[in-house]
């Protein structure tokens, strides 16, 4: 059973941490080659990976997705340890709209643009034209699912220092609530449920008592009727 | 539509903050108050000044500034989601 409970926990918390690993902004140091409008035929598991039309827009089973083509930086450990090699890596580029997930992105056309401009300072050579790309999301490439590029920063070279503020905050924000959700909850147990509970327990014994004694009541009726020679001592 | 999807739900789900805080802080503020009075009158007090005591403390707090505060449950959101959306959107 102590196994047992100790293997959901850690499954929740694999859960909840590769959500928040899908959710939450990162920052990858790019250079882009490419930006393109594509048109992608959703399959029915991968559409769960895409966002919905572009605001304001119809939305039609197909349509064309912005995707940016980029040599990558590759990281390790979340991008606390730095590493030489790169690797390709392909962005979709969509409007989040006002729904899920909450980056309120309704500018596409206008990061296809920028990403245009950045790609066309390509020279192949590996410099000139990096690039911090802010997105959330994963790259599986045998289901055809792509990250989704939020913001695109032209920098000088690839060593920047980023520093993800919106992690930072998110996660100060999110130890709070867990304490302040832990305090309400003790505090609701001990000045409502708790009490309520003792209420029912009291209620509980006395009910027991009265159907004790109500048993009592009858059966001592019922022995009025008894045979008063019967189970009489000898004498 | 999105937007008015959004101003509902989230509508909705602070409301239950909303709530669940002011609740939360009357009943600190409560349990608070009864300590103070055990610790002052040891003995228990006359019969009926405990929920006086209590009362009257209860009046001040809703009177105070710190119930009316819960209502930035409602303002930082709003606040933070404009934030986003001007520096999501902004080039």
């Amino acid at each position: 059973m102590r196994r047992f409970r100790i293997i959901v926990r850690v499954l929740a918390l694999l859960l909840a941490g590769s959500f928040l690993h899908y959710v939450l902004p990162q920052h990858d140091i790019v250079q882009i080659s490419q930006a393109e409008p594509r048109r992608t035929d959703f399959g029915s598991f991968n559409r769960w990976f895409y966002a919905q039309a572009d605001s304001g827009s119809t939305e039609l089973e197909i349509r064309d997705v912005f995707y940016i083509f980029t040599e990558k930086n590759e990281i390790f450990l979340l991008g606390f340890i730095p590493r030489d090699s790169t690797e390709t890596m392909v962005y979709r580029n969509e409007d989040t709209g006002w729904i899920w997930p909450p980056y309120f992105k309704f500018d596409s056309s206008n990061l296809h643009g920028q990403a245009t401009v950045q790609a066309g300072r390509f020279t192949g050579d590996g410099d000139g034209n990096w690039a911090v790309i802010t997105h959330y999301g994963w790259r599986i490439p045998f289901l055809s699912i792509f990250p989704n590029a939020v913001n695109i920063e032209p920098v000088e070279s690839p060593d920047v220092r980023i520093i993800p503020w919106f992690n930072i905050f998110f996660f100060v924000f999110l130890v709070v609530a867990i304490v302040f959700i832990r305090a309400a909850w003790r505090q609701f147990r001990e000045r409502s449920v708790d009490p309520l509970l003792d209420a029912a327990g009291d209620q509980y014994d006395e009910v027991q008592a009265g159907v004790a004694e109500r048993k009592g009541r009858i059966s001592r009726w019922l022995g009025t009727w008894r045979d008063k020679s019967k189970n009489r001592p000898i004498d | 539509m999105g937007f008015i999807k959004l101003v509902i739900f989230c509508f909705i789900g602070l409301t239950v903050i909303y709530f669940s805080v002011s609740i939360f802080s009357r009943s600190v503020r409560k349990e608070r108050l009864e300590k103070q009075f055990d610790a002052e009158n040891p003995d228990g007090g006359e019969p009926g000044a405990r929920d006086a005591f209590v009362a009257e403390g209860m009046q001040a707090y809703h009177s105070s500034i710190r119930p009316k505060l819960i209502g930035l449950v409602y303002v930082v959101p709003t606040v933070v989601i404009a934030a986003i959306i001007y520096t999501i959107n902004a080039n």
